[in-house]
């Protein structure tokens, strides 16, 4: 069966993680998607691996491979007016243009809506940037750790009130661009959405930043209501919320709900000090977290892992192990979901890669085919489907 | 102008905590008619949560929680223990478009609300369920909470300082991720639907959705099967990557000194460059301890050391400004005040929503982070009370009159 967005033929001219991660979501749900590369070097992930035996190489970064699958190939040097023709050919025949170009170049290349809507009024065209394309920062340079740092969550990571010569301290991965990705995502089917029943494209464009300081969760609604500023050295205002050790590994301990700290006293076989009114319920256990941490700490340092999860999760207390990346691949759970999947490529080899974050019951989520090399689909794309003769593709690419 | 994108479009909000009024968030920001279906016998955990006007709480609508995520929906109360509450649920699904839940799995089919029910009421609908766990496999009723995600999906061991411990994200992460993609999800559906005619069901379990953005340190594993390990702030492919201590806030909150940091991320030898000269010390340009990215690498403690001698003279905002002017990226690593009130850009964009409400009075809210050239995007309304629209939804959406609406309120059935 065909995938949903089967009939959706997207542009992408993207870089690392957002765009890229945008038009894999649509991608994996049967889009086209020809992903535009500049000559030379291409795509920035095609640098950052991880790579196989740490060896770097453009045809094998998990990272590209992984945010490219199910993607056709093509390099075009939209700076250079026959190559930005190209584009605007391939943007005629869209329904949607998805980029990260930083705004600065958009402007130089002249990448923008109106002048792509003249000949496709149809087209979509999504633009996702760190801080959007307006506004005093729009020509602010950004990496995901500036991003992630100005979207107003890296402040709330760290060593806690314990460590405060510690910094705030960066979530492992590319969580910026990930975000801005499925942000954009959302927001470019709302305008495919929109023109199902208007006939007529639009300019989205979403701000990186924005995005991050949307799931402050509730920590940024503290300043207007409470004046109070909140960081990484804050208490949390209710426990136990903790990695803690256990003989072999970590855990996360966890009892939001009153019934769950019961349960969890029960577990540790009802030990006096839980009788303390200091401990009496979640608010009390934040005020009082030193005391409490230090029972706790010892307790749970005689456990194991996988044993204290299981009996925790038996009585609905929401623990959860620590996973290193060993133990996802090897969770008898996902195993049996089948979450992750195995994918051949080329030059790569095979390896297992995350799977579908959504099982759909009607419209399948599908790898179809692996990342592209660097202007594998140039001579199908330009050659077959717009048309040039080969002598034109010839010169061009003499041209870069 | 023409409609929201997703004006018409109704969703029987069965949500609660984070994860799923996430998801349904960013189908109100699109303009579609959210009905949240609560109940004051166990009310959404957010409404019990802090923060609270001046840190008192004040009821079930005071949460800024709450009201940060429940934005531009409404309210219906229904108290399923009673008579004739559920009748009124399955009323709301024949006309709604989308049905959404983070319900535990199972929880929604012992309530007589699963697919396969709901589809016997209408053919077409399209139905999410965003679990911890998923609908299937062994640990499938297990219990998730937003927190326990984090180290569940593998970013807590892939997170920490050098040689450290594993950490934290700082927030439950795995949920606005897990409403987002479920939000996506839902448009995929929605698009599938409106050419096809077909609906369906949708099993997102918030811990896989959560490893599809972690395929770094999964890939590392199963490329070369080894952990990663926690690098801090740092990155293999920039030096100096960091975050950096400024000068503190000059102005103390609740009596407290508030410290500042700036992140900087140096692209390449001559971001390095263009960065040595901005923090005054343009000789370190030719250094060879610094010329390359393997040099900076190896020598990358003593290079921090260096930008955070210069960064200590200065605020978190003119640092960035003055490594921004040199073309290099960095940021303040921004707080709550920060991003309120002293982020200009935001400002200038119109990110943020001030709408009154009737308990906390106007306060400000994150808004839309999204701009779109030709259908217009407005929040609409503040967070609903509990029950705010529940007599608005039963006449208006489901034909109820006057008189059965007391009956059933009566029966305590809308509590």
């Amino acid at each position: 069966m065909a995938g949903a967005l089967a009939r959706l033929k997207v542009v992408e001219i993207g870089e690392l993680v957002s765009a890229p991660y945008a038009a894999k979501l649509m991608a994996d749900m049967g889009a086209e998607v020809i992903k535009v590369e500049r000559p030379g070097a291409g795509d920035a992930a095609r640098t950052r691996g991880p790579f196989p035996g740490g060896k770097p190489h453009p045809g094998q970064s998990g990272l590209f491979l992984y945010l490219n699958a199910n993607k056709y190939g093509v390099t075009l040097d939209i700076a250079q007016p026959e190559g930005f023709e190209l584009l605007e050919e391939l943007a005629a025949g869209a329904d949607v243009l998805i980029h990260n170009v930083w705004p600065p170049d958009m402007d130089r290349v002249g990448l923008n809506f109106d002048r792509l809507a003249r000949r496709n009024p149809r087209l979509v065209m999504t633009s996702i940037t760190p801080f959007g394309t307006t506004g005093p920062h729009r020509s602010w340079r950004s990496e995901d750790l500036t991003t992630w740092s100005s979207g107003g969550v890296c402040v709330l990571n760290g060593a806690g009130p314990g460590h405060p010569e510690l910094p705030p301290l960066k979530a492992f991965g590319s969580h910026a661009g990930f975000q801005a990705g499925v942000h954009g995502a959302v927001a470019t089917m709302g305008a495919v959405f929109a023109r199902l029943r208007s006939g007529k494209g639009q300019h989205v464009e979403v701000s990186a930043q924005e995005s991050l300081v949307s799931q402050n969760e509730m920590v940024f609604e503290y300043w207007p209501y409470m004046d109070v500023i909140a960081t990484r050295l804050g208490r949390k205002p209710l426990q136990p919320l903790e990695t803690m050790q256990c003989k072999d590994g970590w855990i996360y301990i966890c009892c939001v709900e009153e019934h769950q700290w019961r349960s969890f006293v029960a577990l540790m076989g009802n030990p006096e000090w839980a009788d303390e009114e200091i401990f009496a319920d979640r608010l009390k256990r934040g005020e009082n977290w030193e005391a409490l941490e230090i029972f706790l700490r010892e307790w749970v340092g005689e456990q194991t892992v996988l044993d204290l999860y299981r009996k925790a999760q038996a009585q609905r207390v929401p623990f959860a192990p620590v996973s290193t990346m060993g133990d996802l691949l090897n969770s008898e759970h996902l195993k049996a979901r089948g979450f992750f999947v195995e994918l051949a490529h080329p030059v790569a080899g095979q390896h297992r890669y995350p799977g579908a974050p959504v099982q759909y019951g009607a419209t399948p989520w599908q790898i179809r085919m692996p990342a592209p090399a660097l202007g594998q689909h140039n001579g199908e794309i330009f050659g077959q489907r717009l048309g040039l003769a080969r002598e034109r593709l010839d010169q061009l690419n003499a041209r870069g | 102008m023409a409609d929201a994108p997703l004006s018409g479009i109704r969703i029987a909000d069965f949500t609660w905590v984070w994860a799923g009024p996430y998801c349904t968030l960013q189908l109100a920001h699109l303009g579609a008619d959210v009905i949240r279906i609560e109940t004051a016998t166990r009310p959404c955990v957010t409404r019990m949560l802090p923060p609270w006007p001046g840190g008192k709480p004040a009821g079930l609508d005071s949460s800024g929680y709450y009201n940060q995520y429940n934005q531009g929906k409404r309210s219906l109360s229904l108290n399923f223990s009673k008579p004739g509450a559920l009748d009124l649920a399955r009323r709301l699904v024949a006309k709604s478009d989308v049905v959404v839940n983070n319900f535990a799995h199972g929880v929604m089919d012992r309530l007589g609300l699963g697919y396969e029910e709901l589809k016997k009421i209408r053919s077409d609908i399209i139905m999410i369920s965003l679990s911890g766990y998923g609908d299937t496999g062994p640990y499938s009723d297990f219990v998730a909470y937003g927190p326990a995600q984090v180290p569940l999906c593998g970013l807590s061991a892939l997170t920490g300082y050098v040689g450290g411990p594993p950490m934290h994200a700082g927030y439950s992460y795995a949920d606005p991720n897990a409403g987002v993609h479920g939000a996506f999800a839902i448009l995929t559906a929605l698009y599938h639907r409106e050419l096809t005619g077909q609906g369906q069901y949708m099993d997102m379990s918030q811990w896989e959705c959560a490893m599809a953005v972690l395929p770094e340190g999964i890939l590392e594993y199963t490329m070369n099967g080894r952990e990663p390990e926690r690098i801090g702030n740092r990155d293999p492919m920039m030096a100096p990557h960091g975050i950096f201590r400024c000068k503190d806030r000059t102005e103390k909150v609740l009596g407290f000194t508030v410290d500042q940091f700036v992140a900087v991320a140096a692209s390449d030898n001559a971001a390095w460059q263009r960065m040595a000269a901005a923090i005054g010390r343009p000789e370190l340009a030719g250094d060879s301890r610094f010329a390359t990215l393997n040099a900076r690498k190896a020598n990358e403690t003593e290079l921090e050391a260096i930008v955070e001698a210069w960064s200590m003279t200065q605020t978190a905002p003119q640092a960035a400004q003055i490594l921004q002017d040199a073309g290099v990226a960095a940021f303040v690593v921004a707080d709550n005040k920060f991003l309120s009130e002293e982020d200009e850009h935001l400002k200038a964009r119109n990110y943020f929503v001030n709408l009154p409400h009737p308990v906390v009075g106007v306060r400000q809210h994150c808004g839309i982070p999204w701009k779109m050239s030709e259908t217009p995007l407005a929040v609409r309304s503040s967070a609903p009370l509990l029950g705010q629209h529940t007599d608005e939804v039963l006449a208006q959406v489901l034909g109820l009159s006057e008189a059965e609406i007391k009956t059933l309120r009566e029966a305590g059935a809308l509590q």
